[in-house]
């Protein structure tokens, strides 16, 4: 139940509307694609890997900082 | 377009020209395609940038007297003409209603506006590649009557 609670304000912080973090998201988006588009020329892979470039920043960023919010509530 | 005016097409007109509008090079190198998904995407990200640090995020020097040199100005300026063209919009914004530099937004405005420049940069590069060697991702150069 704690770690229940400690993830749910983990995102209801991170999604609030005063918190402008979410901002990244699509940053990220673009960067992905115009990655992505100098990479590969068929229209479907770009798509394609730009859609696993953005998955797999933003879990990946989401999965390290939850970590890192519970550690810091641990010390 | 023949093969040999493929082939007479200069990858430093590509550098310079996707400098000076973003996609532009790859325009020149033939892929309109790709320069519209550039241009349109580089050009988004500024805006978007400006209207997010609500105009105040393109600066060459802090708007106060003697104010310093703004080293993200450089990342920016990668992005060429659009930045250029916004820099005295954003200058006079910022004279004329302050700065805060402690709002969030400012930050994440700004960092738009860098990641515009420096994603600009990595395309200028791609289209100077894409002519210089175009064996590159597995296209064959264009043979002579092809």
């Amino acid at each position: 139940m704690w770690l229940w609670d400690v993830v749910y304000g983990f995102f209801a912080h991170l999604f609030s509307p005063s918190n402008p973090l979410w901002l990244y998201y699509p940053l990220c988006a673009v960067v992905a694609v115009v990655y992505k588009a100098t990479k590969f020329d068929q229209p479907r892979k770009i798509a394609y890997q730009a859609l696993h470039f953005f998955a797999s920043v933003s879990l990946g960023m989401l999965a390290l900082a939850l970590v890192f919010y519970i550690i810091s509530l641990l010390l | 377009m023949t093969a040999r005016s493929e082939r007479d097409r200069s990858p430093f007109a590509a550098l310079v020209l996707g400098w000076i509008l973003p996609g532009a090079g790859h325009a020149y190198a033939g892929r309109w395609g790709k320069a519209v998904l550039f241009f349109s995407l580089i050009t988004a990200l500024l805006v978007a940038g400006l209207v997010i640090g609500r105009g105040t995020v393109i600066l060459v020097r802090a708007p106060q007297e003697g104010g310093e040199l703004r080293l993200w100005y450089a990342a920016q300026l990668c992005a060429g003409g659009p930045a250029i063209a916004l820099t005295p919009i954003s200058q006079y914004i910022a004279t004329r209603d302050g700065v805060d530099w402690a709002d969030p937004l400012h930050e994440m405005g700004t960092l738009y506006t860098a990641v515009a420049g420096f994603l600009n940069l990595l395309v200028m590069m791609d289209a100077y590649t894409r002519i210089a060697y175009p064996g590159r991702l597995g296209e064959q150069p264009q043979e002579e009557g092809a």
